[in-house]
């Protein structure tokens, strides 16, 4: 048996536009039990070799759509959903994207089920290369 | 009195094996089939993707029967989320939470459900608006009973009164076993070890719960705003000068983990159920570790399995396990777990 694996092991690469590095993006699955709409996912923090990134700055993307943060506060559509056991892509917007390397990234899920007294706040760690 | 118990699996049992992708809905109803179970209890939300929209579908509706029928199970119990709080500035209107209600109700009578669970969240009003419409697709609405509620209570009474006023047949409960813990599960306590736990704080916690178990758990009351509800009870359960127990023994954040978690479990007098069996038409058979001679860590199974005999209960006892998310760092086998918690309860009831 093998500890839970959360985020996607090749799904860490920069964006890329017009042949200049925009931000990065990296793919993990919700740690929650079930499927949710986007709308009750309040939060995702990112944090890369102690540098944070601004809310503004961060998107998720499934299945095939593309959010803000704040859009997706409003994401009810049963296409869009965030299905249990799926990655989710998240775009960070940094110039120059991450150097090719080791790093090391702390995202923060925080979702918040209607019936649930506090919000789940779920911390992911993990260390990762650009190549 | 004559009794009638039969088990079930809650697919939520599978989730971490669902998650890994290495069962899928039909995986998990093969695994529920393989352990002897004939009822299947559904998590709509976790296991059908792009909800609610499938349910809606004549084909999938015909496959998901026939995997019933490969499969020799029966529908026990749908698992609804009153997403209340869909949109983020507001809560919905009572119309708007009936609707969502009625959706849910008519989504279990599509799947085959005669039962529908509802969260301890549900306003009261939510539930006597829906009644009228679960009588008409005649789908039971039950309301989970799950630590830190209990039967027996000022909380529960509440909804006794509205049962009594409206004569409603379509309304019950739906306890959960986690409120029939005599201790907090090892897998928490293992699981605090390895985050670095010291022995002195773990005790203390232990000792604190037995002594709640002992002097009996002051319970909660009922308020809509859970958060606040939750924290007077945990106070008046003495949470407070634990934790300063804890601290001055010098607790670190995997102590203090393990005795805030410790208030997620509770202890009701297995009597609960039966002075309230008339209102419960089904059961969460909530377990947390089964281990290999088939005693389970926390769950009192042979007490409370003795006492729905007792009461003649007709229905099902659903496994729902939940000892998976203290394993996450090391591994999960839930279906090993569900195996032995089937065969805990078959020896139980047929005992």
């Amino acid at each position: 048996m093998a500890a839970r694996q959360i985020f996607n092991p090749d799904g860490f690469k920069n964006i890329v536009e017009d042949g200049k590095a925009t931000g990065f993006q990296f793919e993990f699955k919700a740690q929650y039990y079930r499927g949710f709409t986007l709308s009750i996912l309040h939060n995702i923090s990112v944090n890369v070799d102690g540098e944070d990134f601004a809310r503004e700055d961060i998107c998720i993307s499934v299945h095939g759509e593309t959010f803000t943060l704040d859009q997706a506060l409003t994401v009810v559509d049963s296409d869009y959903r965030w299905e249990f056991g799926e990655y989710a892509a998240i775009l960070v917007k940094k110039d120059g994207g991450l150097a090719p390397g080791k790093h090391h990234i702390k995202a923060v899920q925080l979702i918040v089920p209607s019936y649930m007294p506090f919000p789940t706040e779920a911390v992911c760690e993990t260390d990762f290369v650009i190549e | 009195m004559s009794y009638d118990i039969k088990r079930s699996i809650s697919l939520y049992s599978y989730q971490d094996e669902y998650y890994d992708g290495k069962l899928d809905l039909e995986g998990c109803l093969r695994e529920t089939a393989k352990t002897g179970a004939t009822g299947v209890e559904l998590l709509a939300e976790q296991m059908i993707k792009r909800f609610p929209l499938p349910i809606e579908d004549e084909e999938f509706r015909a496959d998901w029967f026939a995997k019933l029928d490969k499969y020799g199970l029966t529908p026990s119990c749908y698992d609804a989320f009153l997403e209340n709080r869909i949109y983020s500035n507001r809560t919905l209107s009572l119309g708007e939470q009936i609707n969502m209600m009625c959706r849910d109700l008519r989504l279990a009578s599509l799947l085959g459900f005669p039962v529908l669970r509802t969260l301890v969240s549900t306003p009261m009003d939510v539930i006597e608006g829906s009644l009228e419409y679960a009588a008409k697709v005649n789908v039971k609405i039950g309301l989970e009973v799950h630590a830190p509620f209990s039967l027996n209570s000022s909380w529960a009474d509440g909804y006794m009164e509205m049962i009594t006023r409206t004569g409603t047949k379509h309304f019950g409960f739906i306890p959960d076993m986690g409120i029939f813990c005599k201790n907090v599960p090892d897998v928490l306590r293992d699981k605090a070890r390895r985050q670095g736990a010291k022995e002195e704080c773990l005790k203390i916690v232990d000792d604190a719960y037995a002594a709640r178990v002992a002097k009996g758990f002051v319970k909660i009351k009922y308020d809509l705003d859970l958060g606040k509800a939750n924290m007077e009870y945990r106070m008046a359960n003495g949470m407070k000068e634990m934790m300063e127990a804890v601290e001055k023994a010098g607790g670190g954040p995997a102590d203090m983990m393990y005795a805030g978690t410790s208030f997620t479990y509770s202890w009701s007098d297995p009597q609960d159920l039966i002075d309230n069996i008339d209102y419960i038409f089904h059961t969460h058979a909530k377990f947390y570790n089964v281990h290999e001679d088939y005693v389970e860590t926390a769950v009192a199974i042979p007490e409370v399995v003795a006492a729905y005999k007792k009461a003649g209960y007709k229905g099902f006892l659903s496994s729902e396990y939940e000892g998976g998310e203290h394993l996450r760092d090391v591994g999960v086998d839930s279906i090993e777990q569900c195996r032995r918690h089937q065969e805990a309860l078959r020896r139980a009831i047929e005992g």
